[in-house]
């Protein structure tokens, strides 16, 4: 039976690149007044046609991420966030070399020839107040998080509370 | 002559590019980015050097687009002063809009993918000495000025995104109709092969180097400071002791010339 395993990695150290993307909005495309932070995460996506989905994510998670900086929540079949922020994730339309290079590795080199695709994305964790924060996310995602003739992104559903796996 | 070399937190080219503009004999000054970016209006041109502006966090170039400066190089572009954007000089020039210049971004530099017998058989960063053909016609660009059609150059690329992409069907045309596209990537014979190595990065129709409409703001993948002098040629090439001009001295040489015409 194929399963999805969706992995969430962050880091557990500062993130520069979350930092530079707050103050860019902040400071040079004023989003000040509604903006009050940014995180971001790596989501891997990783579908499998058999196998303990359990087990195999423990594996994965083993392999993508690196314990010693990064932490990680492992969600089968669906993709949920906890709250407290607009999630907007941006990934490329055209060929992901990168996710293609991940899916080799898993199956090629590390044995796991049940890993049938791969993506890569990363989720940007807007803190937005005040109304329409779906409309500033949009706003800022066209404004800076992608260029539009590689990158497209969408602003995933509500989070809301839900138990979690953590590894 | 006032040529400010731009300096963003990332920038590794600078030093190489102030050297190269002094040499032909116009004023260098290194412009920090925290700069008053009013006092950009004082030089006579410009030059975006390669690096990793601001670690290419986001995607290459677009933490640097944002910047006060960009606005003022934006306005000086706009009174047909020069601007050249090497490597990342030239991706802080597509993610601010001004490059190819239709005023919003209209393409993207992806990341390299090199293609061999129709396979993908390397992504990513690459290094290496490469041919360039110039395709525009003398005078069309402020930083080709001097260059005559079909001349060749052989200047070194480093990088790692320079895959030349663009969702809008019409921008190739565009850019070939208006004499837009100024540098392609060839062979040794000057023949524009689609595949990898010649292609080095997969971009579109080999596009090396595109100038805006106007023809004063440049953007080249390959680093012309990199070649600049003979003795930086490769060990093998034999005009590094001959103690002549480097290929890449040609693209400053017609910066300097470019503002010459219009004085």
């Amino acid at each position: 039976m194929s399963h999805k395993i969706n992995l969430r990695v962050w880091l557990s150290i500062p993130d520069a690149e979350a930092v530079t993307v707050k103050n860019t909005l902040v400071r040079r495309m004023g989003f000040q007044d509604v903006l009050v932070d940014v995180k971001k995460e790596r989501l891997f996506s990783i579908e499998v046609d058999s196998g303990n989905p359990e087990e195999l994510a423990k594996s994965f998670a083993k392999e993508l991420v690196n314990e010693n900086k990064e932490d990680s929540i492992v969600l089968f079949d669906e993709l949920i966030f906890e709250g407290g922020y607009v999630p907007v994730k941006v990934a490329l339309h055209i060929e992901d070399g990168e996710a293609i290079s991940t899916r080799e590795r898993l199956r090629n080199r590390l044995g796991f020839k049940n890993v049938v695709d791969v993506k890569k994305a990363t989720i940007w964790k807007l803190y937005i107040k005040g109304q329409n924060q779906e409309r500033v996310a949009k706003e800022i995602a066209e404004g800076l998080l992608i260029n539009p003739h590689k990158d497209s992104y969408e602003i995933l559903a509500k989070p809301k509370d839900y138990g979690l796996i953590a590894y | 002559m006032k040529i400010a070399v731009m300096q963003f937190p990332g920038t590794n080219c600078e030093y190489e590019c102030l050297v190269a503009v002094k040499t032909v004999g116009m004023d260098g000054e290194l412009f920090r980015w925290n700069r008053p970016a009013v006092e950009l209006s004082a030089f006579d041109g410009y030059v975006i050097p390669g690096g990793w502006a601001y670690a290419d966090r986001v995607r290459a170039g677009a933490i640097a687009s944002k910047e006060p400066v960009m606005d003022t190089l934006r306005e000086e572009a706009a009174k047909g002063k020069p601007i050249i954007g090497i490597c990342n000089g030239f991706q802080v020039l597509v993610e601010s809009g001004l490059l190819p210049g239709t005023g919003k971004i209209d393409m993207a530099l992806a990341q390299n993918v090199m293609v061999s017998n129709k396979k993908i058989v390397r992504r990513g960063y690459y290094c290496d000495w490469i041919n360039i053909k110039h395709d525009a016609t003398p005078e069309r660009c402020s930083g080709s000025f001097i260059i005559d059609k079909g001349a060749m150059l052989q200047i070194p690329i480093a990088h790692g995104e320079g895959n030349l992409v663009t969702m809008n069907k019409d921008l190739i045309r565009k850019l070939n109709e208006n004499g837009q596209v100024v540098f392609r990537y060839c062979d040794s014979q000057g023949q524009e092969l689609p595949e990898f190595p010649v292609n080095v990065n997969g971009s579109t129709e080999n596009i090396a180097a595109i100038c805006n409409p106007e023809g004063n703001v440049l953007g080249m993948m390959p680093h012309p400071e990199r070649a600049f002098f003979s003795w930086q040629l490769p060990p093998h090439d034999p005009r590094k002791h001959s103690g002549q001009a480097g290929p890449g001295r040609l693209v400053f040489e017609s910066m300097k010339r470019y503002i010459e015409v219009r004085a």
